[in-house]
């Protein structure tokens, strides 16, 4: 009898604990709802929208040959696409890069300890409050054949006319555009890093250092495994918003070819409507390769996690 | 499934965007009003029953904002109307925006635009896509300020813009002229080209002092259709362009301007930063108006009969900047317009907008203060009218009104400027080594898709 009771009863604790446990699914559903209805009403919507227009379908502009692939035909076919795609993916990777190497040695620089170092890790975080647009802007005043420099040279007589001063900005180098993305970029990765570092602790480099390791060593074979993590998301949001960043080679880069941001406006901005198809299979193409890119950078990076057995 | 589903919705929302609703009583206001059965005063009481009208315009110029701010925002309250002016940096968003909401079945009363300053390619746009108010030029107080008989010639640009038929969608708003500017310091006088082959032959001796803005920009596409003009070779200028794409085969435009494409295209080697390999030009006016005063450049090309007077006295153009006349013959000259979508959502408010702006007093004011030229007809006006906008003119530095009439052509009919920008940028951007008849054949074709 009593046996039989308490057996009743546990069974009665059970479904009250799945009860509490679906309440708590529920409540972690409902917290769920505002994040997932922008991601999937606002950035699937318009995910959606514009594969459906990259396809040929555009009723309102009176254009509907759904389904069409002329528009990506058109465009993978003329090869200056690919020589902007090649500019767009060269602006983005050579600024990651040098902004990664300044970024990891700023916050090596930053563990360690020196005098009015609180001042420092203030002013390294400053371009991290001003927005990409101001940066341009500076980059115009300085830079530029009418900008500061090119004056100062001409007021002290190196230069004839502020237009001989060697040309910075609006060429296909971009140093113009790597410069902007590295002065903004560098602090952004440096917070990562640092972060990772101060986690991690001291102890592990002073191990090997012990043991003989040099500093070389001891920075590839200790310090970066374990600030991979930093290192790999930090450069991942970099480089996708490189390779989809507008202003920067807008006003800054050297005309024609332009980078794919800027095809894609260029084409919406035509007052011939149908052009905006063509802009849209930019777009998309632009997320493409951005997509296959991050998720190639992504699965590299978890391939040597797991060999380093770290899940 | 689940994404199937989201298409759908989608989907079925277009599909509501299809049948058009819209604002019964203001369908009925402006069908009364266009058939001539409203009078004035019950379109002011309408306005001010309205209260607000919604202006789209390009906001780069500081000197038209203020003036927007000072003078018309007050001279609309006397009418019981707030002016909301809507700052814009193209035109075309104003467009897109009408477009956009037309489609998701917004009508008369419910849109979100009551007036864009426009003209060109938006214009034609609207039209093409019917999204016009309605034929209302010639039924505001102040149409006796323009030339409307279609026997005069000079009523050309209050019919027609840039070879497209008003139809009275939208009133002349202000008048310009293409017109270049050289800088006196740098530039000897009896340097300054007056043709096409002049200029080449300065910039044979001083390469890189000079270079156009972009097309697809108007102010580009504009110097594109001088060089077209000048090299036509019939020799009649202006005149085969007014024509629409549809009454000009694509063999016969593609010789029409094959020569003045080609000028442009040899012309390219000499123009601003070509010598590190590409040429530069600049995205908009601001671009080039830094680039002349800043001496990297030594002439100045847009739409401004007034832009050196008022250039001059906001700092932005170098001190000796003189207008010129060039090309001979060839300075293009238009208007633009103030139009009302079809979806206006406070139409008498903007009826009332669109008369102020075309009263004497207002054009007046506008011209002293911003520079812009009037779009009314000064012989329409009695004679102390006229005499108030003459000496409301910030004046011409270094050539005179008869020269600029003298030389005055036409701008091109909007359809051959879509033709004409998709070419340049084919044959000139992208230096396709098609001939200009194929690139020109393609841009029929996409037209007519």
């Amino acid at each position: 009898m009593s046996v039989s009771s308490s057996i009743a009863s546990r069974s009665g604790a059970q479904e009250r604990m799945t009860a509490r446990e679906r309440r708590t699914r529920f409540w972690q559903m409902v917290q769920l709802v505002p994040i997932m209805a922008i991601l999937v009403l606002l950035f699937g919507g318009a995910l959606v929208l514009a594969i459906l227009q990259s396809l040929g379908f555009a009723p309102w502009f009176g254009v509907n040959t759904f389904p069409d692939f002329s528009y990506f035909g058109a465009l993978w076919g003329s090869s200056t696409f690919w020589v902007s795609l090649g500019l767009t993916l060269y602006y983005a990777t050579v600024s990651t890069v040098i902004a990664l190497i300044l970024g990891i040695l700023l916050a090596l620089a930053l563990v360690k300890t020196f005098p009015s170092k609180t001042f420092y890790k203030y002013l390294y975080k400053l371009p991290l409050m001003i927005p990409y647009t101001v940066g341009i802007a500076l980059a115009v005043l300085m830079l530029s054949n009418g900008g500061m420099l090119s004056r100062l040279a001409a007021f002290f007589g190196m230069i004839d006319d502020p237009a001989q001063f060697p040309q910075i900005l609006k060429t296909h180098y971009g140093w113009g555009i790597i410069a902007v993305y590295v002065w903004k970029q560098t602090p952004f990765i440096t917070l990562a890093v640092y972060a990772v570092l101060l986690g991690i602790g001291r102890e592990t480099e002073e191990a090997a250092a012990i043991l003989g390791a040099n500093r070389r060593t001891i920075f590839f074979r200790v310090t970066l495994p374990q600030i991979l993590p930093g290192v790999v998301s930090s450069t991942l949001i970099c480089f996708a918003f490189n390779v989809g960043a507008f202003e920067a080679p807008f006003i800054l880069g050297g005309g024609f070819p332009d980078t794919l941001p800027v095809v894609a406006w260029r084409y919406f901005n035509d007052a011939d409507y149908t052009l905006q198809l063509q802009g849209m299979a930019t777009v998309v193409s632009i997320g493409l390769v951005a997509g296959v890119i991050l998720f190639g950078y992504l699965a590299a990076y978890r391939r040597y996690e797991r060999r380093m057995g770290r899940n | 499934m689940k994404h199937t589903a989201t298409v759908a919705s989608l989907l079925a929302l277009f599909a509501a965007g299809a049948a058009q609703a819209q604002d019964a009583e203001a369908a009925q206001f402006r069908d009364g009003f266009l058939a001539g059965e409203i009078d004035w005063s019950a379109v002011e009481a309408r306005a001010a029953e309205e209260g607000t009208v919604n202006l789209y315009y390009w906001g780069g110029s500081d000197l038209l904002n203020v003036w927007m701010d000072r003078v018309v925002t007050p001279a609309l309250a006397e009418r019981d109307v707030t002016l909301n002016p809507v700052r814009i940096t193209g035109t075309k968003d104003a467009v897109d925006l009408v477009l956009a909401e037309k489609n998701s079945g917004k009508g008369v009363g419910q849109g979100s635009v009551d007036m864009i300053w426009l003209n060109g390619e938006n214009f034609a746009t609207l039209k093409r896509q019917d999204a016009l108010f309605g034929s209302f030029a010639r039924l505001l107080p102040n149409a006796e300020n323009l030339e409307w008989n279609p026997d005069d010639p000079r009523a050309l640009l209050n019919l027609r813009d840039f070879g497209v038929e008003t139809g009275g969608a939208e009133v002349p708003w202000s008048g310009e002229q293409y017109v270049c500017a050289y800088n006196a310091d740098r530039v000897a006088a009896e340097d300054v080209p007056s043709t096409f082959a002049e200029l080449r032959g300065y910039l044979e001796a001083n390469t890189g002092k000079f270079t156009y803005i972009k097309p697809p920009h108007y102010i580009g596409n504009t110097f594109v259709q001088e060089a077209i003009y000048a090299h036509n070779p019939d020799g009649n200028g202006a005149e085969p362009f007014q024509r629409s794409v549809e009454e000009i085969p694509a063999e016969e435009l593609a010789r029409l301007i094959a020569p003045g494409l080609d000028y442009l295209r040899d012309l390219e080697p000499l123009l601003l930063d070509a010598a590190g390999g590409t040429p530069r030009y600049p995205e908009d006016n601001a671009a080039l108006d830094g680039l002349f005063l800043n001496g990297e450049v030594d002439f100045n090309c847009k739409f401004g009969l007034y832009a050196v007077a008022t250039g001059l006295a906001t700092g932005s153009y170098p001190e000796a900047a003189t207008q010129f006349v060039f090309p001979e013959g060839n300075m293009i000259k238009n208007k633009n317009y103030l139009a009302i979508p079809a979806n206006a959502p406070n139409p008498g408010a903007a009826l009332v907008l669109a008369d102020w702006m075309t009263s004497v007093e207002a054009q007046a004011s506008k011209l002293q203060q911003t520079g812009m030229p009037a779009g009314i007809d000064g012989w329409t006006l009695e004679e102390a009218e006229a005499q108030s906008i003459v000496e409301a003119s910030p004046g011409l530095v270094g050539v005179t009104q008869a020269e600029l009439d003298a030389n005055a052509a036409p701008d091109t009919n909007a359809t051959l400027v879509d033709v004409i920008e998709a070419t340049w940028l084919e044959y000139i951007e992208r230096d396709s080594t098609d001939p200009i008849e194929a690139i020109v054949a393609r841009a029929y074709d996409n037209l007519s898709k």
